[in-house]
């Protein structure tokens, strides 16, 4: 009994990270309508740039966000407008190819440039933990959730109340109208792009006291990110922040009682029936998903 | 008079190819040849749900389950490999089937990141399942030579062998799509919903392409395994070997066409060979940003594929030999 | 009369919004039957829902008595509904082939499907351009190539979805008399037009829909002097419909 409650908690706390991924692909998933496969490299990116800033400058991982989360907005502005953008208008597959290969030089470039060992941050309070109620809690995990929760709260707002997050809504509702209502398309695909890349970013620095980076780590982030998409549905926060924290409690349990090999099978499971039961998000509407082939 | 000509081109090509062994004795070349045809015969067996717009990056997925269910008869139970064709193809196949649950309801990306998903699932149950796999030391194949074993002292046999299957593959490939099945294949990937107005069960349609392509790619890894020798779950189910380079094959060559995947193979496998060799002893995994950067230009500038380039050279040729029957 | 379709209670909402709300019409066998309306009015997603595109969220479609209400597309296809889209979309393959596909649904063989391809183009008279693709020819001929797949798949029932916009006057001209020459040969069709004129020539009756409902149903001369068909279209108060 007090392992499963133990399980379930540290799984919690990782599904606000998985939360936080999720939710950048979410925006970039609505906004931009295209299918990011290469949305597990930005969170690889991440942390090997809080890991490099560790090591070179002893900086803090946390210290590290001031600068991780700007330079990667900007990185994600940049394949928005070198990558994406030229391709807009192509069919939905040559999108998925354009992403494909995508992460296939990300992967492989810090393959080349990082090569494959795995690096860690080692910071003081990596693996220290309390205990409340006879649970112990990690605080580098306790961290990584509220900041995620925070964070997804700050992005909340941002959508709701002001003009240009009330634009990126009017997208995701409807393109054309929106386009019409003489919405700046263009410039809000590059923002969305970069606010999603900044959201997996901070994933990606959070994870860095407690866990490794090495060249492929994004890859389940990427199909992650895609099942929690789905089962909170396209364009709604907190179905997917809920999704997130479900996924990250199923890891922990599947990956504690069944095998922690078979970590992937168990998403791939989730995902089959996620699909099959609700293709349209188990909380949200899922306006827009037959658009991107979901249906 | 066109036909001609092509018959012509293709019985020299045919003897060409046939007498390549004879002449070049160099295992180099020899096996340079039969990685081409084995990765033309393993794009075009891709290249089938393609007609129908359906784009797998998880095609190891049966390659690696055609390729362990051959193994597995062989090393732990003495069978045959030329039983163990069959089993490879069939238990394919069965993997076609599983994936087909999510194929049913689903369009294009997902169906991608549900066939990624898929192939990575078995690699891990490769890994998992000890007793019968070995785990992640893999199996051997031991060196018995024999036509039953499929194991032979030079690299002769495998030339015509791969040769053989690259045909026979572009052979089904051609005339899947010039049938039924290819019409309504091509259909849905127009327009689905027309294609379903017009009465075409398109999840059937989409579902005996997966199974053709699945036992196709089932069949091929098993003699795959066989000129290998050694199997394990890195490489049999490998997303770079089995499912990317395929799927690039084809994107780069054409996807969608019967003589897109030939083009891209003869293309790639050579210049992935060379990237591996002269490139990759220097920097591991170069060869790979190359493959990226090239898919990111043919996505910009050709979306068709090289074969698209080839596409107006044989329309003017074609429309020069009708006007010349006007004449 | 002898009725091919009957439609009831028909109902279908897009969130809160009811796209067709409780529409009810039967389409007798071998007439020409018109549906006319505003933008918006509800009319393709009522085709959409008779062809199967769509699932309804209630009401019925009974063709010849058969429900076809669940009915997956490709079987309401089979039992005889046929239809066109607003927006052309050929397959991208000769004109011929286009034809083909829905041919090879019932002939499994290449030889005989392009026969019968053959003989569905001479109807529309699309037989010169057989080995053209769609992408050369004029919209007033894509339209056509859009009538003739429809009707490689044999159907009883052809729902038209504005065959005729788009088209200059003579182009009108050359294909307004097809869709007669099509019923003529024994297939009853359900036409949505916004040309009102060639609307009225051609059909027996004609139905009138509103923001998704259907408001009147009459012979064109009643239709057109119906006090609630004039409020829809000119857009005033009606006192009361």
């Amino acid at each position: 009994m007090e392992l499963i409650v133990q399980v379930c908690v540290s799984g919690l706390l990782l599904g606000g990270i998985y939360a936080l991924i999720s939710i950048g692909l979410n925006l970039i998933f609505g906004v931009v309508r295209i299918i990011n496969f290469a949305h597990g490299e930005m969170v690889m990116v991440a942390m090997y740039l809080t890991f490099w800033l560790n090591y070179f400058f002893g900086m803090d991982p946390y210290v590290a966000t001031i600068i991780v989360l700007p330079v990667m907005f900007l990185f994600g502005v940049l394949i928005q407008r070198v990558i994406v953008q030229p391709i807009q208008s192509s069919s939905a597959n040559m999108k998925i190819f354009a992403t494909v290969a995508l992460s296939l030089i990300l992967q492989n470039v810090a393959l080349i440039v990082c090569k494959g060992n795995f690096r860690t941050v080692q910071v003081p309070y990596g693996m220290s933990t309390f205990e409340l109620a006879g649970i112990f809690i990690s605080v580098p995990r306790l961290v990584a959730f509220f900041a995620a929760l925070g964070s997804i709260t700050l992005l909340y707002y941002f959508l709701k109340y002001s003009y240009t997050g009330k634009a990126l809504r009017a997208i995701v509702e409807d393109h054309t109208i929106a386009r019409l209502m003489g919405v700046k398309v263009q410039r809000l695909y590059l923002l969305a792009f970069g606010i999603g890349c900044a959201f997996s970013a901070l994933g990606g620095v959070l994870l860095m006291p407690f866990s490794s980076v090495y060249p492929t780590v994004g890859i389940p982030f990427t199909l992650i990110a895609f099942i929690v998409v789905v089962l909170g549905g396209l364009g709604s926060m907190g179905g997917t922040f809920l999704a997130g924290l479900f996924i990250g409690v199923v890891e922990a349990v599947g990956g504690t009682y069944v095998s922690p090999a078979l970590k992937e099978a168990i998403y791939f499971g989730i995902f089959i029936i996620a699909i099959l039961i609700r293709p349209q998000g188990i909380f949200g509407k899922g306006k827009g998903s037959e658009e991107v082939g979901l249906k | 008079m066109r036909t001609n000509k092509i018959i012509v081109a293709a019985a020299i090509l045919a003897l060409g190819l046939l007498a390549v062994p004879l002449y070049f004795t160099s295992t180099f070349i020899l096996h340079m040849f039969t990685l081409v045809f084995f990765y033309i015969a393993l794009t075009a067996a891709w290249n089938i749900p393609a007609f129908g717009g359906k784009f797998s990056l998880g095609h190891a997925a049966f390659f690696g389950l055609g390729a362990y269910a051959a193994s597995i008869l062989y090393v732990k139970y003495g069978i045959s490999p030329l039983i163990g064709i069959f089993a490879g193809t069939v238990c394919a196949m069965l993997g076609g089937v599983i994936l087909s649950f999510p194929l049913i309801r689903l369009k294009g990306p997902f169906f991608t990141l549900a066939s990624i998903a898929f192939a990575e699932v078995l690699r891990m149950v490769a890994i998992d399942w000890r007793s019968m796999t070995n785990g992640s030391v893999g199996l051997n194949i031991p060196f018995k030579p024999g036509w039953l074993n499929l194991t032979f002292t030079s690299g002769m046999p495998f030339y015509y062998i791969a040769l053989g299957l690259a045909v026979l593959v572009i052979l089904l490939a051609w005339w899947i799509r010039s049938s039924a099945l290819g019409y309504h294949l091509r259909a849905a990937a127009a327009d689905e919903d027309a294609a379903k107005a017009l009465g075409i069960n398109t999840a059937k349609s989409h579902f005996f392409a997966l199974m053709w392509s699945s036992g196709l790619t089932g069949m091929i890894a098993v003699f795959y395994v066989f000129y290998n020798y050694v199997l394990e779950p890195g490489t049999a189910f490998s997303m770079d070997l089995f499912s990317l380079q395929p799927a690039m094959n084809g994107i780069i060559g054409g996807m969608g066409t019967v003589w897109g995947p030939v083009i891209g193979a003869i293309i790639m496998t050579p210049l992935g060979e060379f990237l591996r060799f002269y490139l990759g002893t220097i920097q591991q995994g170069l060869n790979f940003v190359v493959y990226g950067l090239m898919l990111i230009a043919v996505v910009n500038f050709v979306p068709g594929g090289i074969v698209s380039l080839m596409a107006p050279w044989f329309k003017k040729k074609k429309s020069g030999e009708s006007s010349a029957r006007d004449n | 009369m002898d009725d091919l379709l009957v439609v009831r209670n028909l109902t279908k909402n897009f969130g809160g919004l009811a796209a067709v709300s409780e529409v009810s019409f039967e389409v007798r066998r071998g007439e020409i039957l018109g549906l006319i309306g505003p933008n918006g009015a509800g009319k393709t997603t009522l085709f959409n829902l008779i062809s199967g595109l769509l699932a309804s969220n209630q009401g019925s479609i009974k063709l010849e008595g058969e429900d076809l209400t669940k009915m997956p597309p490709y079987r309401r296809s089979a039992m005889g509904v046929g239809r066109t889209f607003q927006v052309v979309r050929p397959f991208d393959m000769t004109v011929l082939e286009n034809v083909m596909v829905p041919i090879f649904t019932h002939y499994k063989s290449a030889k005989e499907a392009k026969g019968k391809a053959y003989e569905i183009l001479e109807m529309v008279r699309l037989e010169n351009m057989a080995d053209s693709m769609p992408s050369s020819l004029t919209l007033a001929q894509r339209k056509r190539i859009e009538v003739a797949r429809a009707l490689a798949t044999k159907p009883k029932l052809l729902l038209l979805d504005e065959v005729l916009a788009g088209l200059n006057p003579s182009e009108v001209a050359e294909n307004l008399p097809l869709i007669r020459q099509v019923r003529d040969s024994g297939v009853t069709i359900l036409f949505i037009e916004h040309l009102m004129d060639a609307m009225m020539a051609i059909s027996e009756r004609v139905l009138v829909m509103d923001q998704g409902a259907l408001i009147a149903c009459g012979t064109p001369d009643e239709v057109t002097s119906d006090q609630c068909v004039i409020t829809a279209y000119l857009g005033e108060e009606a006192p009361e419909c």
